[in-house]
């Protein structure tokens, strides 16, 4: 490990934006932040988990699958440098560490790994949430970890690519320290880890009613935002551009929110109502997952929530359903509303 | 990688997002998480602006009609003949033989040029726009009572009301970040109500819906009104100090019992006496609407009630109130504010008045400027049939989808001397035309768009447009110089604005350094101003709130035994306007990728019909071929048909009779035939 002060910080970037594409949290003209390139707008490392999903660095909202031309085949390329990506919290890095899993297992989705194989992933912890919160480190998931004590960072290596760019870094300092922070952060599991573990449950018992689907259905207005902003949200769609002598293959986010995702070419949908839809979404993520993947598949990153014009993203919703059908016959007892 | 903070080019909402690109092309989009409308969400075609940008149809070169095909050729080429075939146009039938369309898709920069260029270069005010067809009935109807034809107040007030009336609008669908605020809002415990006959979403959340008869708005606001004054819930201070001609409309709605309006709405008489009570009993009351009021062949006088109701109840100038028609597209706030309209300069300045044309022709280095109001855009191809218009230069707009009785309108297209059409698509309407010009989008190009509150917004350029096309700002000046008119030179959107506030008060305080991040609300006069975020706050912009009292009409076209169905027509959550854009899109094309009509099941069940099923439809205008969607979102007696299709153009069968006063086309009822094909 090693502690960067900010003046030295600014130094490493730079020096990493020699070798890879740098890609960080910034500051937009509006006040907005997003992951993305270094020197392209002022970096926010501060602010906590940015608003769109880190994973897009792999998987892009809409990217080339190949391009015909003239009968030729071309697959897009390998980037010219590899990704060096910093910003991801430790839920991110959850989200991120599920999608690989997912992208691998079975027929490896090489358009994702062609972005994600070379890429250097840096966590951000320590106080550097929203207004100078904590966010306790990950100790893992990625190759290195940025933790703010305040005044400096702290740098920690986990994987072999991690080692050596650390081991490049002028200063070092006692392996105690981050230790320290992490015990110092240990906090009790959080509210919304129990109601999403409560909800999860609940639903895996078939203990949500179909009319509860049916209010929250009535405010989804469709707009696909919370899955476009979910980092373990992995659906896409397929179009194919033609012209006269090029097919250009895309793909792009895809929605369960959409009639048209599950919509039969008869035209009959077996998710054919807003209330079906909402159900699968939730349902997708807190009963479907942890049966294929043991694990659920929220990992309470907030951005579905922060996202939905009508107030239904997963941990509303998971509160509304907890509070009306489980707040008791639980390990997970909730006593909030 | 690069992301640009820019405005959505679908609804007035007028949401900000950041356009990804990469290499030079769009690879996605990020909301705006400071946005006072976005605030971080974003609707489904927001979501999705960025995906017709780099589609394989966009034009991306001139093209002139040559042996019946469209063959491109140079900029040089195709504008002289555009100005030479123009030119030619007026010597033989005079300067108003020409038509110039505007569009609301189009910049307000772009908007005042191709005002300027009719009026200084091609000396016509054959000039409007597409607000003909969706709120010309609120311009009149407003300016009449309030003295300022726009929404009053902010979209933020949503937050701030305890009623809100939406009559008439399909909120969550088309004005979606609006739509949610009011479903938040009722959660809240804001109090709904609905007055449309469809079971739209917020219906479904409403307080009360009141499924009022197709055209009879101006019978249930009456009787809503009637009830406000009989039982003492009107507000006496707001009318004496506020308004003028409070007697009139007393007496003028003094018939309207509940018993009477009942009977004219088709609803009972205790949900209009609720409706009254519960709108008037509030301290702050919202009224929303749009083109379920103004697609009426009285859109003017249902506009009018709605102002009297505000007015009468002391729910304008305050937070939390106001009548708030929602513009539907992303500029045609900004597109009436410009003067693309045949009878007002911008800022709402009128041609008839002899000191502003001075001014104006001052400014553009004219001699004169005519005094003769020109044609509104629904009045053009009745005008061009009848042999006083022989040539229209269209901007981003499609008539022949979006324009009332498809057939004539194709007619009228077909057989003018010269049809020049400047888009992004080869549209329905570019297809037809003499001459087509490539234009950039919205995401190739700087400028700024006027939001339905009023708020000036900096569109910003995110990627190069494709092949040939050009800025529509930069075709038009070089029309203009071809023209051999000098005063139509400019290094950049920046600078037309100035020009603009110069000659416009309302706008008289903005430049583009003012307009980071987030825009200003008009009326902005000076440097100094911060914007107006609710209108009429002190004083009615005309002085006195003028009570406008309006007689019930029917509309004009009802069923009979040939054409027993009531046709209402609209748009999807999914598409926007004519298709071009959203039919371009993936996830949005597959959502709603044909044609429907909408039908009630005791219909569906009495002539055999189930969803999905082909049906032909017919009124006396024309049939089209559709899709059965068996809805209780409509009443029985009522078809719902969404405009967008080229295939089952629901213009195909529409009535284009017009509002006597605002020229708007009866887009909300005619009457059709149902007939289920085997």
């Amino acid at each position: 490990m090693k502690i960067l002060t900010l003046d030295q910080l600014d130094q490493f970037f730079t020096r990493i934006s020699e070798t890879w594409e740098l890609r960080l949290p910034v500051l937009l003209p509006d006040g907005t932040r997003a992951i993305a390139p270094f020197t392209s707008a002022p970096p926010a490392l501060l602010g906590g988990a940015v608003p769109g999903k880190p994973t897009a660095a792999f998987f892009p909202q809409q990217a080339s699958v190949f391009t015909v031309y003239d009968g030729a085949l071309q697959e897009p390329q390998t980037p010219d440098r590899p990704l060096f990506i910093i910003g991801f919290t430790p839920r991110d890095l959850a989200c991120l560490r599920f999608i690989d899993r997912f992208f691998a297992d079975g027929w490896r989705d090489d358009i994702y790994f062609r972005q994600r194989q070379h890429a250097v992933v840096a966590g951000l912890s320590g106080l550097c949430g929203p207004n100078g919160a904590m966010i306790p480190p990950a100790g893992g998931d990625c190759d290195l970890e940025f933790f703010f004590d305040g005044s400096n960072w702290l740098v920690v290596p986990y994987s072999e690519a991690g080692q050596a760019i650390v081991a490049s870094l002028p200063d070092s300092s006692s392996p105690k320290t981050l230790e320290l922070f992490r015990q110092a952060s240990a906090q009790p599991e959080d509210e919304n880890e129990i109601l999403i573990k409560r909800a999860s449950e609940l639903l895996q018992a078939d203990r949500v009613p179909d009319s509860f689907w049916a209010e929250i259905g009535e405010r989804c207005i469709a707009c696909t935002g919370c899955n476009l902003a979910c980092p373990t949200c992995t659906c896409f769609g397929v179009q194919d551009w033609r012209s006269a002598r090029q097919t250009e293959r895309s793909r792009m986010w895809d929605s369960c929110q959409l009639d048209g995702f599950m919509r039969e070419a008869s035209g009959h949908n077996p998710l054919g109502s807003e209330a079906l839809r909402t159900r699968r979404r939730i349902h997708h993520k807190l009963a479907a997952d942890p049966e294929k993947w043991g694990e659920i598949s929220c990992f309470l990153c907030g951005r579905c929530d922060a996202v939905c014009p009508t107030g239904i993203g997963m941990v509303a919703v998971a509160r509304e359903l907890v509070t009306r059908f489980g707040l008791t016959e639980s390990k997970y007892l909730v006593t909030g509303g | 990688m690069k992301r640009t903070l820019t405005v959505c080019p679908y609804c007035g909402c007028g949401c900000m997002f950041y356009l990804v690109s990469n290499q030079g092309r769009l690879i996605g989009v990020e909301p705006s998480t400071t946005h006072p409308v976005s605030r971080g969400g974003l609707c489904v075609k927001g979501w999705n602006a960025y995906a017709f940008v780099h589609h394989p149809d966009r034009l991306t070169a001139p093209l002139i009609r040559r042996d019946g095909s469209l063959q491109p050729v140079s900029w040089d080429e195709a504008l002289d003949l555009v100005v030479a075939r123009l030119r030619a146009v007026q010597e033989k039938h005079g300067n108003d033989a020409v038509m110039f369309a505007s569009s609301a898709k189009a910049t307000n920069e772009e908007n005042y040029l191709l005002m300027k260029l009719a009026r200084a270069v091609f000396g016509t005010n054959n000039i409007d726009h597409c607000a003909r067809l969706c709120h010309s009935s609120t311009v009149t109807g407003l300016a009449e009572t309030f003295g300022s034809g726009a929404m009053t107040n902010s979209i933020s007030c949503f937050d701030q009301t305890d009623v809100i009336l939406v009559i008439g609008s399909n909120t969550t669908e088309q004005h979606p970040l609006i739509g949610s605020r009011i479903l938040n809002a009722v959660r809240k415990g804001t109090h709904l109500i609905v007055a449309d006959n469809r079971r739209i979403r917020l219906a479904r959340q409403a307080e009360l819906h009141l499924r009022h008869k197709n055209g009879s708005d101006v019978a249930l606001l009456n009787g809503i009104m009637q009830i406000i004054i009989a039982e003492g819930l009107a507000d006496p201070e707001f009318i004496k100090a506020r308004t003028e001609n409070y007697e009139a409309l007393a007496e003028a709605v003094a018939d309207w019992t509940p018993e009477r309006t009942a009977a004219a709405t088709g609803l009972g008489v205790e949900e209009i006496i609720a409706a009254a009570r519960l709108f008037a009993g509030a301290e702050r009351g919202m009224i929303v609407y749009s083109m379920g009021i103004t697609q009426h062949s009285h859109g003017v006088d249902n506009v009018r009630c709605i102002a009297a109701l505000a007015m009468l109840t002391g729910n304008v100038g305050r937070p939390g109130t106001g009548v708030n028609p929602l513009r539907g597209q992303n500029n045609v706030q900004g597109g009436c504010d410009m003067g693309a309209l045949p009878d007002l300069f911008s800022g709402y300045q009128k041609v008839a008045d002899p000191l502003v044309r001075e001014k104006f022709a001052a400014a553009w280095g004219v001699t004169a400027l005519s005094d003769k109001p020109g044609l509104p855009l629904t009045r053009a191809m009745d005008a061009a049939s009848a042999g006083h218009l022989y040539g229209m230069f269209i901007m981003g707009e499609n008539p022949m989808l979006s324009d009332p009785d498809q057939g004539h309108a194709r007619r009228v297209l077909e057989n003018l001397e010269l049809l020049v059409v400047q888009d992004i698509f080869l549209t329905e309407t570019a297809a037809l035309a003499d001459i087509v010009l490539p234009a950039a989008c919205y995401a190739e190009k700087e400028g700024t768009f006027t939001n339905t509150e009023r708020r000036i917004q900096p569109l910003r350029k995110a990627v190069e447009p494709p092949g040939a096309a050009r800025a529509d700002w930069e075709i038009i000046c070089d029309i203009a110089a071809r023209a051999g008119y000098q005063g139509m030179r400019y290094s950049s959107p920046a600078v037309i604005m100035n020009e603009i506030a110069s000659l416009t008060p309302i706008y008289g305080g903005i430049t583009y350094d003012r307009l980071d991040p987030h825009g200003l609300q008009w009326p902005c006069p000076d440097r100094e101003h911060p914007g107006t975020p609710i209108l009429h706050l002190e004083r009615f912009t005309r002085g006195l709130g003028h009570f406008s009292p309006a007689l019930h009409q029917l509309p004009a076209e009802l069923p009979d035994d040939r054409y027993p169905f009531v046709l209402t027509t609209g748009r999807t959550y999914f598409h926007w306007h004519t298709g071009s854009m959203t039919r371009r899109s993936h996830l949005l094309d597959r959502e709603e990728p044909r044609s429907f009509i909408e039908l009630h099941p005791d219909d569906a069940a009495r002539l055999g019909v189930r969803n999905r099923d082909e049906l032909l439809i017919s009124s006396r205008r024309g049939q089209v071929l559709t899709t059965a969607r068996v809805t209780d979102m409509v009443i029985p007696g009522v078809l719902f048909m969404p405009f967008h299709f080229v295939e089952g153009a629901a213009n195909a069968l529409t009535n284009n009779v017009l509002d006597p006063e605002s020229s708007i086309p009866e887009f909300k009822v005619c009457a059709v035939h149902v007939e289920k094909l085997p």
